[in-house]
C-alpha cells in the first residue's frame, strides 16, 4: 500500500488473474488484492472439505465417509476447457501450462426422452448411436464435412451460404436435417443453451461447431480438458505469472473504498492506507453500484460415491439436458469429475448441476438432472445473481468483469477478458501480448 | 507442474562416438547429454528476507548477490546432480515474492517432492513464523514430500539469536524433517543441505526408473499435442 501502481486489481477470480498476468507481462506495475484468504474468488476450488461445509452453512463436520478433508478441492463453478479454445491458447502462450496437469474429460452425454445417450466421439460411435436414424446420419455427415471445410475467406467453400446473412435454420434446411439432428447439433455440438441461434446468421454457429470438432480431434474421447486439483488452479497459475513479472499479491485484504477524483479512480483504500493507481480492474462484488443484474444461475454441487448411471462408469463427463427435453428455455448441464482428478477423496465423485434460473423455484427446475445422479451423499445448493458492469470505464478507468455465466466452458470468460483489455488499452487484444517477454527459467536447461 | 516433459524424445540421436579406426578424426564428438533419470520439484519457502533466493542461487549458479532485494523474474532454476548413480534434474521453484504478504498460492505446494523451509538465524520472527509455514505444508503439500529446515546466514554467527538446539527441538517434533544451518553468502553447507534433501527423496523412491509412473492419461499441454495412437479416432465425418 501507500505506493503508486499502474493497475490495481481487486478479486483473484480467473478473469482478474489473467488480466493481472497480461498487465504484468506488459511491464505494468500491478497490485492484486483479494478480500478472501484464498485465490480464485467465485472461480475457486474450495479446500479442505470442512471449508465447503462451512461456506454452505452445513452444521458440524463432514462425516468420516468423506475421507480426509484435505483431499478435496471442490469447484464453485462448473466449467471445462475446450481443448482448442481460447483459454487453452492463453495457457500455452503464457506457458502457465508449466504449473498445471490436465486430463481429458472421458465423455459427453445428452439427455433425450428420459434417457442419456453418449455424444459420439468417433466414427464407430456415430454409426452405432441411436441419437438419429440411419438416413439422417448420412445427411448429417455431409453437413459436418461442409462445416469443416467452410472458410469465411474462401467463397468456394461456402456453397451459397452467407455466414453473415443466412440463418442457421436455413443451413439446416439446405442439408435437409430433421429435428433430432438440429437439436443435437445446436445443443451438443454448438453448445447453445437456447434455440435463439436458429434465426440468427450462421457464422457463430459454424464456428462453434468447428471449435467442437477441433477440440474433439485433439485428444479424442471428448473436446474437454480439466486441470488436476480443480479449476482453482487456473487463476493461481496466472497469478504466479503476474508475480514473476513483478505483480504484488495480497490476500485477506478488506477493501474499504475505491477512491475517486473528478469521476476517475485514483486509488484503493484498505486498512487505513491508500494505494494509488491509474486504472482499476475488479469483479462486480467490489463495486456493486456500478453493476446491473443480468440473470441468476443455480448450481448444485453433489457428492456421490458412485459414477453416474448409464455412462459406462466413466470417471468424468458432461451431461447436456436440452431445454426442449424438459420444457424450459435454457439447457441444464451436469459436469462430473472425481477422485481421479485429485478433487475428492478416494472413490468419490463430484457432479455439479447448473442452469439459468427461470422460475421462483430453482431447485425444482434442476430435478431432471438431480434424478440422474441418485443417490447423492451430500448436496450444496447455491443460487447466484449474475452481474454485468454498467460503467465501461471510459471515464472512470474502472474496468469491471462479468459474473461467470452458466455456459459449460470458458469461451465467454475469454471474450470478457478480451473486451476488458480493449476498454483499458484502446487496442484489440492480441494473444501475442501474453507471451513472456523474458526468460525466467535458469540453470543448466540443457537437458530440458 | 512440468514433470511430464517428454524427456524420452530428447534422448538424442544415438551414439556419437566415432570409430577408433578413423585415426586423427576419432576425437570423440560431444555426446548428447544423457536424459535425467528423475525429475524432482523442490520448493523453497520461508519469510521475506531470510535468503531463499540466495540459497537457491548459491546452489544452482554458485553466485551470491548482496544487494538483491525481493526476487522478480525467476520462475524456477534447474540443476542437474548425480546421486546414487542416478542423474537427477532438480527444478527449484522460487516464490515469486508472493510470501511478502502471505499470499503464496496453494498450487505452489502441490507437486513438490522436497520442501526447503528457511529461516534467518539472526531474526527471531523468521523462526517464530515457522509454525505458520508448517500449517501451509500440512494443508497443501503432498504427504510424501521430504522436509528440510535450513537456518541461513551462518556467516552472521556473532548476531545469532536462534540456537541450534532450539531449531533441533523444533524439527524433532516433526517426523522426517531434517535440519541444517548454512550460509549462502559464504557458500557454507549449501550444497550439502540440498543434496541431503535430494538423497532423502531418492531413498523413498522405487528402484525402477519411474519414467511415466502415473497413468499416461495425464497431459502436460504442449503446443503440438501428440495424440497417443490409442486415442486417435477418425473424425466423425471423415471418409
Amino acid at each position: 500500500m501507500n505506493e503508486e501502481y499502474d493497475v490495481i486489481v481487486l478479486g483473484t477470480g480467473l478473469t482478474e488473474c489473467i488480466l493481472s498476468g497480461i498487465m504484468s507481462v506488459k511491464g505494468k506495475k500491478v497490485l492484486h488484492m483479494d478480500r478472501n484468504s484464498y485465490y480464485g474468488a467465485e472461480s475457486a476450488s474450495i479446500t479442505p472439505l470442512e471449508d465447503l461445509y462451512k461456506r454452505f452453512s452445513l452444521p458440524g463436520a463432514p462425516p468420516e465417509s468423506m475421507g480426509k478433508g484435505r483431499d478435496w478441492n471442490v469447484d464453485l463453478i462448473p466449467k471445462f476447457l475446450m481443448a482448442n479454445g481460447q483459454l487453452v491458447r492463453m495457457l500455452l502462450i503464457t506457458q502457465v501450462t508449466r504449473y498445471l496437469d490436465f486430463k481429458v474429460i472421458e465423455g459427453s452425454f445428452v439427455y433425450k426422452k428420459g434417457s442419456i445417450y453418449k455424444v459420439p466421439s468417433t466414427e464407430t460411435e456415430a454409426l452405432a448411436s441411436s441419437l438419429m436414424g440411419l438416413f439422417e446420419k448420412r445427411r448429417f455427415r455431409k453437413f459436418l464435412v461442409f462445416v469443416a471445410n467452410f472458410d469465411e475467406n474462401d467463397p468456394k467453400t461456402m456453397e451459397g451460404v452467407d455466414p453473415n446473412k443466412t440463418t442457421m435454420r436455413d443451413v439446416f434446411k439446405k442439408f435437409d436435417l430433421g429435428q433430432d439432428v438440429i437439436d443435437f447439433t445446436g445443443h451438443s455440438l454448438a453448445l447453445y443453451r437456447t434455440d435463439e441461434y436458429l434465426d440468427l446468421p450462421c457464422m457463430d454457429s459454424l464456428n462453434r461447431i468447428k471449435l467442437y470438432s477441433e477440440s474433439l480431434a485433439r485428444y479424442g474421447k471428448s473436446p474437454y480438458l480439466y486441470p488436476l486439483y480443480g479449476l482453482g488452479e487456473l487463476p493461481q497459475g496466472f497469478a504466479r505469472l503476474s508475480a514473476i513479472y513483478g505483480g504484488t499479491y495480497m490476500l485477506n485484504k478488506p477493501i474499504e473504498e475505491i477512491v475517486m477524483e473528478d469521476g476517475k479512480v485514483v486509488g484503493v483504500k484498505s486498512e487505513g492506507e491508500i494505494a494509488r493507481c491509474k486504472q482499476l480492474i475488479c469483479d462486480p462484488s467490489y463495486l456493486m453500484d456500478r453493476t446491473t443484474k443480468v440473470g441468476q444461475v443455480i448450481r448444485v454441487i453433489c457428492i456421490m460415491n458412485h459414477p453416474i448411471k448409464n455412462t459406462s462408469d466413466v470417471n468424468s463427463c458432461q451431461i447436456i439436458i436440452p431445454q426442449n427435453q424438459v420444457n424450459r428455455k435454457h439447457d441444464i448441464y451436469v459436469c462430473m469429475i472425481s477422485y481421479t482428478h485429485n478433487v475428492a477423496a478416494q472413490g468419490k465423485y463430484v457432479a455439479i448441476v447448473s442452469t439459468t434460473v427461470e422460475t421462483d423455484n430453482p431447485e425444482m427446475e434442476v430435478k431432471p438432472a438431480m434424478d440422474l445422479l441418485e443417490p447423492v451423499e451430500q448436496k450444496f445448493v447455491s443460487i447466484s445473481d449474475q452481474y454485468a458492469p454498467t460503467d465501461m470505464g471510459a471515464e472512470s478507468q474502472i474496468f469491471m468483469s462479468r459474473t461467470y455465466d452458466a455456459t459449460t466452458h470458458f469461451e465467454t470468460t475469454c471474450d470478457d477478458i478480451k473486451d476488458i483489455y480493449k476498454r483499458m488499452t484502446g487496442t484489440e487484444f492480441d494473444f501475442a501480448e501474453m507471451e513472456r517477454k523474458k526468460n525466467d527459467i535458469f540453470g543448466d536447461a540443457a537437458d530440458q | 507442474m512440468d514433470s511430464r516433459y517428454e524427456i524420452q524424445r530428447r534422448a538424442g540421436g544415438g551414439s556419437a562416438n566415432a570409430s577408433p579406426a578413423l585415426g586423427a578424426q576419432s576425437r570423440r564428438r560431444k555426446m548428447p547429454p544423457r536424459p535425467a533419470d528423475y525429475k524432482l520439484q523442490i520448493i523453497i519457502i520461508g519469510s521475506r528476507g531470510v535468503g531463499k533466493t540466495s540459497l537457491m542461487e548459491r546452489f544452482t549458479d554458485d553466485t551470491f548477490c548482496e544487494a538483491c532485494k525481493s526476487t522478480v523474474g525467476v520462475d524456477f532454476k534447474i540443476k542437474t546432480v548425480e546421486l546414487r548413480g542416478k542423474k537427477i534434474r532438480l527444478q527449484i521453484w522460487d516464490t515469486a515474492g508472493q510470501e511478502r504478504f502471505n499470499s503464496i498460492t496453494s498450487a505452489y505446494y502441490r507437486g513438490a517432492k522436497g520442501i526447503v523451509l528457511v529461516y534467518d538465524i539472526t531474526k527471531q520472527e523468521t523462526f517464530d513464523d515457522l509454525p505458520k509455514w508448517m500449517k501451509m505444508i500440512d494443508k497443501y503439500a503432498s504427504e510424501e514430500a521430504e522436509l528440510l529446515l535450513v537456518g541461513n546466514k551462518l556467516d552472521c554467527e556473532t548476531d545469532r539469536i536462534i540456537t541450534k538446539q532450539t531449531a533441533e527441538r523444533f524439527t524433532s517434533r516433526i517426523s522426517g524433517m531434517r535440519f541444517c544451518e548454512a550460509s549462502a553468502k559464504d557458500n557454507f553447507n549449501v550444497e550439502e543441505c540440498f543434496l541431503k534433501l535430494v538423497d532423502d527423496i531418492l531413498a523413498k523412491m522405487p528402484l525402477e526408473i519411474p519414467n511415466r509412473e502415473l497413468s499416461n492419461s495425464i497431459l502436460s499441454l504442449q503446443p503440438e499435442p501428440e495424440v497417443p495412437p490409442e486415442l486417435n479416432p477418425p473424425r466423425m465425418h471423415c471418409c
